[in-house]
């Protein structure tokens, strides 16, 4: 593991991350990525720990495209969306920054210890303004949520319920005069009056890869999920168009018997069109 | 005044014979003592003996009787010693022939009465007189179809006048005849029942063709128990062997109902998740065999998986890779074979919220990752075939009835004989699907194959005689999503 420290005022500290109000005096590093993680465009990617299906399939559909657009992924290594984020940039062998609240040499929580390996194995950064050895601390995720969003030309709020942390985040963002993009979700679910609530307030809404990317000044990248090949996946694509639905509810809607189908959805999500979640089957674009 | 019968000690499955000799002589004080490392159990063999011997109009020996089970080293436990201990007394005051008695092996527990109960085990101790020589087994009638499965001569008896009678030659009696049309059709829960959940059937229908192990998560009320518990009516009979094995087990277990022959219907076991370690792995001072033994060449359901204590689901790790389970004791080692099908079917999380629409799951990350923690990855990584069963719509509910389990069960049939039969084979383009999928998915090398096994049983229930590319991208939908393992 190698942990190297950047201090505030060398070539290599982050420019964005120069211009917030309170800049981290030094950061400490964990991997040997290229610095240039740090100074290339990056999206915050955040939200709720306790996620819906619905938002495990947003967070990281929308991280894999900004990785593919050659954008950085930024998010907090927590569990739930901050999770899927960083695993949605990874699948598309994106590069992904995780800000920690933890001294640099904590993998907090554990039970992403793995996750963060992979993160600086495929060349990214797990970054901390804390030396090694300081214990996580609920003070210190707010601090965090700083950085998160200082490193970030956009921030994108997934999922969030009233008063969640990365409600924090956006705020940050907000008065760091960065853009802040929200998801829209079901008004009657309070997993998303968080984000409903930055919509109304006037935030972006975040409704697809292009949405996020028009707000840093990318272009998609010419999309690596091809057309839907064969007459099966395009009926499933077809049957999604109405909303999301389960594999028997598809198969009823197709015709396809469970075979046929679960066959279908494999080729599907390994194309990147559509998601698996808990037996519930996204989209990954809307029709 | 000597007499000697044979009988059979069980270690584990095992039968081990064991000679009885009675020792009678005159002394002033009549007297009655069992040696040769005797439990509880078969030291009340004295108070039933000599009141079925009674009973059954027969004279006792009043005088000083030593009864020793030889080898003396090896422990006797159960009361399956009474009747070859009643009868060597006999034959030592000369109220049987010695000669014809030294023919047999004797099996059975004596009732005040002198009436012959069913003990554990007779398959196995019948076994063991079959190995030793022996001719002809003496055995409780109910026990007498059982017995004659091992290949030898039994001879079910009721009383042990009638017992006496026999060996006397003032009765004939014939020999059991192995009864191996013991199916007596169980009631078994028909897939009919089920309505919906395509999904879920399938896995289930790959798991019956493929021996493979199936975990079904999701909200509470979806059907996951109802679907588990129908798989044993789409398994294929048990073949001579198998069935002979389950037999085994399950005379030793004692599970075996009286008058029943060989079992050829694959056993399905449920334990509750307070079952212990050594109830379900098997075990205890004196070997038995566990809930993974009964479930051998069937199904074991574990409902609610994460409810087992840790240590249970740990232990059950072992026989899942072996096959068989040792255990090891004082007296020896038993081996108890344990291959089944493990279904098991757990909640997304602990108020079951999760994967249902219309519930907002109420717990915090910490403790779904808690529930999920308890199933350790490797654990996890034995399930070849892993469903999340979401809640149906009510108009699913409505549909017609499904297929019936015959139907399906035809189906594993044809594919089981055509996995016995050959592997089949993965085409390049099916390699370069799956390579693809190790790429881009989740997939650790077990993972990988444990796809290249469901693949192949797609392959056989389609008749295929490759593994098309079809076929893993449908193997790999059963792949365990990374949500069990922790959010």
């Amino acid at each position: 593991m190698t942990i190297t420290r950047l201090r505030r005022g060398v070539a290599a500290y982050p420019p964005l991350l120069e211009r917030i109000p309170d800049p981290p005096a030094s950061l400490w590093l964990r991997g040997d990525a290229d610095r240039s993680v740090l100074t290339d465009v990056a999206v915050a990617v955040v939200g709720a720990r306790a996620c819906s299906g619905y938002g495990r399939s947003v967070a990281r559909t929308l991280a894999s495209g900004v990785a593919e657009a050659g954008a950085v992924v930024v998010s907090g290594l927590a569990r739930g969306i901050d999770g899927e984020a960083h695993r949605g940039a990874l699948a598309v062998d994106g590069r992904t920054v995780a800000v920690l609240g933890c001294g640099i040499d904590r993998d907090y929580p554990a039970a992403h210890a793995e996750l963060a390996r992979s993160i600086v194995a495929s060349g990214g950064l797990v970054v901390s303004e804390y030396e090694p050895g300081v214990e996580p601390a609920p003070w210190r995720f707010p601090a965090r949520n700083r950085i998160i969003a200082g490193l970030a030309a956009a921030t994108v709020v997934v999922e969030a319920r009233e008063r969640s942390g990365a409600l924090i985040t956006a705020d940050f963002a907000l008065e760091d005069g960065r853009e802040v993009l929200a998801v829209p979700g079901e008004i009657t679910s309070s997993l998303s009056s968080g984000t409903n609530g930055l919509l109304r307030q006037g935030a972006t809404p975040a409704t697809c890869v292009a949405d996020v990317l028009e707000a840093i000044g990318l272009e998609p990248r010419a999309a690596r999920t091809g057309p839907a090949d064969g007459p099966a996946s395009a009926a499933v694509l077809e049957a999604l168009g109405a909303g999301a639905g389960t594999a028997d509810e598809l198969a009823r809607a197709t015709g396809l018997d469970a075979g046929a189908l679960a066959t279908a959805l494999t080729l599907l999500e390994l194309a990147g069109r559509v998601t698996v979640e808990e037996g519930v089957v996204r989209s990954t674009i809307a029709r | 005044m000597l007499g000697r019968a044979v009988t059979f000690a069980l270690v584990g499955l095992e039968p081990r014979r064991v000679e009885v000799e009675a020792h009678l002589r005159s002394g002033q004080q009549p007297s009655f003592s069992i040696v040769g490392l005797a439990d509880r159990a078969c030291q009340e063999a004295k108070h039933r003996v000599r009141s079925g011997v009674h009973s059954a109009l027969l004279e006792w020996p009043g005088q000083v009787i030593t009864v020793n089970l030889a080898p003396a080293a090896l422990r006797k436990e159960g009361t399956g010693f009474d009747l070859a201990i009643a009868l060597t007394l006999l034959a030592a005051s000369g109220q049987v022939p010695p000669a014809r008695l030294a023919e047999h092996a004797c099996v059975g527990e004596l009732a005040l009465d002198g009436a012959i109960r069913p003990v554990a085990g007779v398959i196995a101790a019948a076994e063991g007189a079959a190995r030793s020589g022996l001719e002809r087994v003496l055995c409780p009638v109910g026990s007498a179809p059982e017995a004659a499965l091992a290949g030898i001569e039994a001879i079910g008896v009721r009383h042990l006048r009638q017992a006496v009678g026999y060996l006397r030659g003032d009765e004939t009696l014939e020999p059991a005849s192995p009864e191996t049309n013991g199916r007596t059709p169980v009631p078994m829960p028909d897939l009919a029942d089920v309505r919906g959940q395509e999904r879920g059937r399938r896995a289930l229908e790959l798991a019956a063709a493929g021996a493979h192990n199936l975990l079904l998560a999701g909200p509470p009320g979806t059907g996951k128990t109802m679907l588990a518990r129908r798989l044993p009516s789409i398994l294929p009979e048990l073949g001579p062997e198998a069935a002979l094995e389950v037999t085994r087990i399950h005379s030793v277990a004692g599970t075996l109902p009286p008058g029943s022959g060989l079992v050829s219907t694959p056993p399905f076991r449920a334990p509750h998740h307070g079952a212990s370690a050594a109830a379900v792995v098997g075990g205890g001072a004196v070997p038995r065999p566990g809930e993974v033994s009964l479930a051998h060449r069937g199904v074991l359901l574990l409902d609610e998986l994460p409810e087992f204590p840790r240590t249970v689901l740990e232990a059950l790790r072992q026989p899942l890779e072996d096959g068989v389970v040792s255990v090891a004791r004082v007296g020896g080692r038993a081996l108890f074979p344990a291959r089944f099908r493990l279904v098991a079917t757990m909640n997304l999380c602990p108020c079951g919220g999760r994967g249902d629409p219309r519930i907002e799951c109420t717990c915090t990350p910490a403790r779904v990752a808690a529930y999920r923690d308890k199933v350790s990855r490797a654990l996890l990584d034995r399930f070849d075939l892993v469903v999340a069963m979401p809640r149906p719509r009510a108009a699913e509910l409505a549909r017609a009835a499904s297929e019936a389990s015959d139907a399906v069960r035809s189906r594993v049939v044809d594919a089981a004989g055509r996995l016995e039969r050959t592997t089949p084979r993965r085409v390049p383009a099916a390699s370069e699907l799956l390579d693809r999928a190790v790429d881009r998915l989740p997939l650790s090398g077990r993972g990988r194959a444990r796809v290249a096994r469901v693949a192949r049983t797609v392959a056989a229930l389609g008749a295929s005689a490759d593994v098309l590319p079809e076929h893993v991208a449908e193997a790999l939908s059963y792949r365990s999503p990374t949500e069990l393992a922790g959010p």
